[in-house]
């Protein structure tokens, strides 16, 4: 008896064991894995005395650099091939200019989320990417950081200067820096990627609002039948905005129908943040709905849209006409290179949303940035290494690109990689060692196609500068805290996928009734309670940045 | 039974047979047939897929024999062998070293537990099975090895945690208690043999299907693992098979997923035809070399399971 108890137990525990262990694979954030395993706040090392020290009067100050410092860089992604050798040429460098090393290290792509989490709690890095997809937000808010408002006076006021405090004050927690981000605007807006090609041949209208868009797309049905129109999936709608991706064209209409834009069905104008309202229950709604459901009749997508997995590769082997969803300027220009390489005399074009809804802005200063792990070995070092490696020109380059005249080589002021030109698989790509928070925006040497892309980025920031908020990405900074409401958010998550998503992929037979259903599925949800905490967050953010 | 009948020369196989038995025949024939296609299938996809042109593939699909035949992934894999060739090579070495320690000290520690002299057997066992109820969760193992031991990066890191489990010491101490009487270890005490005799003369003989079952095991676990890598390698040549493939779809992924928010090129990830091509690479050795011993695991198991 004894036996069976101890073997029900001990299969009890091996179950319970392997559901946790599936469930913690699935892409939860760091901060939630960080406090799964009940860690609510990062130790902290003794930094008291290095705290003392700061007191100093705020002035640039020459740092003791007589003895030298072995710094661990973690960023993203896989290491190039010639790691070692390019750190190499970089710590010689650094070793002069700074008497210190930096180890490159890192996450490869697998459980990068979870490793993430791991490198800050055993504090093993010293320097670290940041972004606000890593949750940049809540890791500095619960203490992953060292603070870096008087070293950036004391040890790096290039840096500072560089970077300059606008984009400072977006990487502010709690009125605080805890990241530099680097230098670069770099414009993400979203839009559609259309054949250009097709869109000459049978005369259509320029995708650029939902009606032009219709006309484009029911043009090619005309004309060619067999043609594939939109893929879209579920793929690009897991957050709380949209349930399927078609929905994401709605961004013609709405400025806030963007990726950072607000959750659970809300709304705020870029003009006026403050002032939240609501679209789920509006008639806005009901009539976007209906419109989906037309294009939803005429064939735009497949029947089995919901469960069909994404082929990312569909608009490049001519599946399909138009993309909607998940778009941005850098993938256009990938388009245009795949068109050349298949040469069928394909064409893309590419329109942002923003175009046509006025509202235009460069990513976030959070989406690449660099801080300084909380119990470095010497946090002023790593800042002046960091400094010297975004804005020493010498060293950013050999951080970007690797060996001149191994790796690339500078021809008309465009980055040519020797290797590739000579039919080889580069051992150190562009940008080799991710660090994509130290593209520095005045010495950047920009790639072939970089030239287009400058191109699209030119005209954003031209009609960025006419926003209230000129050429800020207001949305980004914002982190949600859903302690309080956790089991009613993911309750709204899941009405989201199982009634929103039909509705917004118009495979539902009556509208208003199926937006009844969602609508009252919602309420049970506690979508009320979610909505009222997060609105109350998003206002205090929106004060905090001084966003009115 | 029908093998007895066979050596009478008068009766002829056909006859023997009732529709009964003939029936379940047939049906036991399609079944298994049914299921072998099943186990076959993917394998032979991945296959032909690997031969296959990759925009095939994407417009086309997967299809049991290539259409429009190429060689061009392998030819991408072959241009620089020296990852996969790094990663096979690791793997061996990890699964050598880390089945021959494990196995050794496996079977050192469930015979200690299983000996009646041994006075605190039952608290040590006790402690073995704990650690299998409770565990300290990821991170305090993370900070554990990163931290503590400080082993990060070390190839140490990755073979060392699998050692042992509690599930294969529990089962080997079974297997000892079942295989080894007491009466043969304590004669062999009467005629003066000391601890090490016994163990390595009287009881490691006996407990060959034993070894192959947990050795089988603790080889399966070293050859299928990708998690320690994962975590503890900081440098690419010191990367599991298993994880060097894994981290290939997933860096794909990754990378298609990351390239809505920031600016990245994704022209050069992998195609469709060279993750297949791969994973024929890094299987297909395996493959081969398991269908030839495959019935020495076979008859470990069963044998172990009589005895056990």
């Amino acid at each position: 008896m004894k036996k069976k108890v101890i073997s029900l137990l001990l299969s009890l525990t091996m179950l319970t064991g392997i559901i946790t262990g599936c469930g913690s694979n699935s892409s939860q954030s760091a901060a939630d894995l960080l406090e799964e395993q009940g860690v609510t706040e990062i130790p902290q090392t003794d930094d008291a005395s290095g705290e003392a020290e700061e007191e100093a009067p705020v002035e640039a100050k020459e740092l003791d650099l007589s003895n030298q410092v072995d710094l661990v860089f973690y960023v993203m992604g896989d290491a190039p091939q010639d790691e070692e050798e390019v750190e190499a040429a970089l710590n010689e460098k650094l070793l002069e200019k700074c008497n210190a090393t930096v180890d490159m290290q890192f996450s490869t792509w697998t459980d990068f989320q979870q490793k993430y989490a791991n490198e800050i709690t055993a504090q093993s890095a010293d320097l670290i990417y940041i972004a606000n997809w890593l949750n940049y937000g809540q890791l500095a808010s619960s203490g992953a950081f060292e603070e870096l408002d008087e070293m950036l006076d004391t040890v790096a006021p290039e840096l500072k200067r560089a970077v300059g405090e606008t984009k400072l004050n977006m990487c502010k927690i709690d009125g605080k820096t805890y990241a530099v981000p680097n230098t670069w605007p770099e414009y993400v807006c979203n839009g559609v990627k259309y054949r250009e090609d097709l869109r000459a041949k049978y005369n259509l209208p320029v995708p650029d609002s939902l009606e032009n868009l219709e006309a484009y797309l029911l043009g090619i049905k005309e004309n060619e039948p067999d043609q594939g129109l939109l893929t879209v999936t579920t793929e690009e709608s897991q957050g709380f905005q949209t349930g399927f991706d078609a929905a994401w064209a709605l961004n013609f209409k709405y400025p806030w129908v963007a990726n950072n834009g607000l959750d659970y069905g809300l709304a705020a104008n870029y003009d006026t943040p403050t002032e939240v309202y609501d679209y789920w229950y509006s008639d806005d709604f009901v009539d976007d709905m209906k419109m989906l459901k037309r294009w939803a009749d005429e064939g735009f997508w497949s029947k089995s849209a919901l469960s069909d997995t994404n082929n990312s590769d569909a608009y490049k082997n001519g599946l399909c006409v138009a993309e909607v969803a998940g778009q941005n300027p850098n993938k256009q220009i990938t388009a245009i290179q795949d068109f050349e390489n298949a040469g069928q005399g394909w064409e893309s074009a590419y329109v942002a949303y923003g175009e046509t809804n006025g509202v235009i802005y460069p990513g976030h200063a959070t989406q690449n940035g660099t801080a300084i792990v909380r119990g470095c070995k010497d946090p002023e070092r790593a800042l002046l290494v960091l400094q010297t490696m975004l804005c020493d020109d010498e060293v950013n380059a050999i951080v970007q690109y690797g060996i001149k005249g191994k790796h690339y080589d500078v021809d008309n002021g465009i980055y040519k990689n020797l290797q590739e030109a000579a039919g080889e698989t580069p051992t150190f790509p562009y940008e080799g060692f991710n660090t994509w928070n130290l593209r520095n925006g005045g010495s950047r040497i920009p790639q072939a196609t970089d030239v287009k892309l400058q191109e699209m980025f030119d005209k954003y920031a031209e009609l960025g500068l006419k926003t209230k908020f000129a050429n800020v990405n207001i949305y980004d900074g914002f982190s949600e805290n859903y302690d309080s409401y956790s089991a009613e958010r993911s309750a709204v998550g899941n009405v989201m996928r199982q009634y929103l998503a039909p509705l917004e992929a118009g495979l539902v037979d009556d509208v208003d009734a199926a937006v009844e259903e969602f609508r009252s599925k919602m309420k049970d949800a506690g979508i009320d309670k979610v909505r009222d905490e997060y609105t109350k967050q998003w206002i205090s953010y929106c004060e905090e940045y001084d966003y009115k | 039974m029908s093998k007895d009948l066979d050596f009478e020369p008068s009766a002829p196989k056909t006859i023997k047979k009732s529709t009964g038995t003939r029936i379940f025949e047939a049906i036991s024939y399609l079944l298994l047939a049914a299921g072998s296609i099943i186990c076959v299938l993917p394998f032979i996809i991945i296959v032909s897929g690997s031969f296959t042109d990759n925009s095939t593939i994407l417009t086309q699909g997967y299809s049991l024999l290539p259409k429009n035949f190429t060689l061009s992934a392998y030819e991408t894999i072959f241009k620089s062998p020296k990852d996969i060739l790094q990663a096979y090579k690791m793997t061996i070495y990890y699964t050598v070293v880390g089945t021959g320690l494990g196995l050794m000290m496996i079977t050192l520690t469930g015979y200690v537990i299983s000996r009646k002299e041994f006075k605190y057997r039952n608290t040590v066992s006790f402690l073995i099975y704990f650690t299998s109820i409770f565990g300290g969760g990821m991170i305090p193992w993370y900070l554990m090895y990163a931290n503590v031991l400080n082993l990060k990066g070390s190839t140490l890191a990755i073979w060392f945690p699998a050692l042992m489990s509690p599930f294969l010491v529990i089962l080997m101490r079974t297997f000892i208690v079942g295989a080894v009487p007491d009466a043969i270890t304590e004669s062999a005490k009467i005629d003066g043999a000391g601890h090490f005799t016994i163990f390595f003369k009287i009881v490691l003989p006996v407990l060959k299907p034993g070894l192959a079952t947990v050795g089988l095991f603790l080889a399966l676990g070293y050859w299928n693992d990708w998690y320690r890598s994962s975590m503890f390698s900081t440098n690419s040549s010191t990367w599991q098979l298993q994880f060097y493939l894994y981290d290939l779809l997933n860096a794909t992924t990754a990378m298609k997923q990351m390239a809505s928010n920031v600016s990245m090129k994704t022209a050069d990830l992998p195609t469709e035809s060279v993750k297949l091509a791969m994973a024929v690479v890094a299987t297909g050795p395996v493959l081969l070399v398991y269908s030839f011993v495959q019935r020495f695991f076979v008859s470990g198991i069963t044998v172990g399971a009589v005895k056990g």
